[in-house]
């Protein structure tokens, strides 16, 4: 029933995506390129572009590994982003993003390695930010024959002052993050973060109790 | 007469240099920003436009101005909708002869 369930809500991501788009959206007619190695469970690069400020489209690859390194899957795919909802405030900005996609999948799990094997993954986000306060969180899903897994995220930020857009941005992040699948169990990391972002490229860099680090970078073109 | 020629010239040309250096600027109120890093999408969507000098944002003032170049203009229209295109709203629209520099120096004032 909890798979039948994930892959109705996979297949509703994909075909919100597929019907307008969203993010990460940077603005129109603009690239965004990221990549995030997060602690020893999850590695993730994107490249997207955005014809309009509210859907992109690109590739993403990511990969999941079990902490106590019994399986791996790497998911490597075609991505469509939309912006389903965005709030456009006095002094803050709210957003809700949905996101799907169809890839392969290859690794290794309890039944030996496997290779091409169809996956779908798709997931949403939900943000809230104003220039001192951020706070925002995400649902990703990757789905195939093989595995299904879950990662929940969520991001409260605080910015010890007010940047301007000519200034260097900083922000002290608290990220928490759930894996579903049998990846982390019976655990949620908390990862504090130090971000930093100024002109097209930004930075966030933590480390978890255990001194494993968080590092995302990303770049917008 | 040579004194007063002089002095007709040099009224034309301080007046012409006065007409220069007062370019029109734009100014918008804007809603939802408050991002730098999200901003850049304004600053490259209104400097592509024809008429464009120069553009200044500012976060702090929720301020996006635009430089026309001499002699040219944008509608108000076409701004509004262009930031709306940029994902942004705006909220009101004010023709000014303040520089960019000027509202630049204004900043959090």
């Amino acid at each position: 029933m909890a798979k039948a369930i994930r892959s109705a809500a996979c297949l509703l991501a994909i075909a919100a995506g597929t019907q307008a788009c969203a993010k990460p959206i940077a603005f129109q007619d603009g690239w965004t390129a990221m990549a995030e190695a997060g602690t020893n469970t999850m590695r993730q690069a994107q490249l997207f572009y955005a014809p309009k400020f509210w859907w992109s489209g690109g590739v993403s690859y990511t990969k999941l590994m079990a902490d106590d390194g019994s399986f791996q899957r790497e998911i490597s795919g075609v991505q469509v982003n939309y912006l389903v909802k965005r709030w456009n405030l006095p002094s803050a900005q709210g957003n809700v993003f949905a996101w799907g996609g169809v890839a392969s999948a290859r690794g290794f799990d309890s039944r030996g390695p496997f290779d091409g094997v169809a996956a779908t993954q798709a997931g949403f986000q939900a943000d809230y930010e104003t220039r001192s306060v951020y706070a925002s969180g995400k649902q990703e899903w990757f789905h195939s024959s093989r595995f299904s897994h879950g990662v929940s995220t969520v991001q409260l930020g605080l910015a010890p002052y007010e940047h301007d857009y000519d200034e260097l941005a900083t922000w002290f992040v608290l990220q928490l993050r759930h894996y579903q699948g049998g990846i982390a169990p019976g655990t949620t990391e908390a990862i504090p973060m130090l971000r930093l972002f100024k002109g097209n490229f930004w930075i966030e860099a933590g480390a978890d109790r255990k001194g494993r680090a968080q590092v995302m970078v990303m770049m917008n073109f | 007469m040579n004194t007063m020629k002089m002095k007709v010239v040099l009224a034309i040309v301080c007046g012409s240099l006065a007409f220069a250096a007062s370019a029109r600027t734009v100014k918008m109120q804007v809603n939802g920003m408050v991002c730098a890093f999200c901003a850049q999408g304004i600053e490259k969507r209104l400097r592509s436009m024809a008429s464009t000098q120069d553009v200044y944002v500012s976060l702090k003032d929720k301020v996006v101005a635009v430089a026309l170049k001499d002699g040219q203009d944008i509608p108000d229209a076409a701004l509004v909708s262009s930031m709306k295109e940029a994902g942004y709203d705006v909220t009101s629209v004010q023709r000014v002869d303040a520089s960019l520099a000027d509202i630049r120096k204004a900043r959090g004032k």
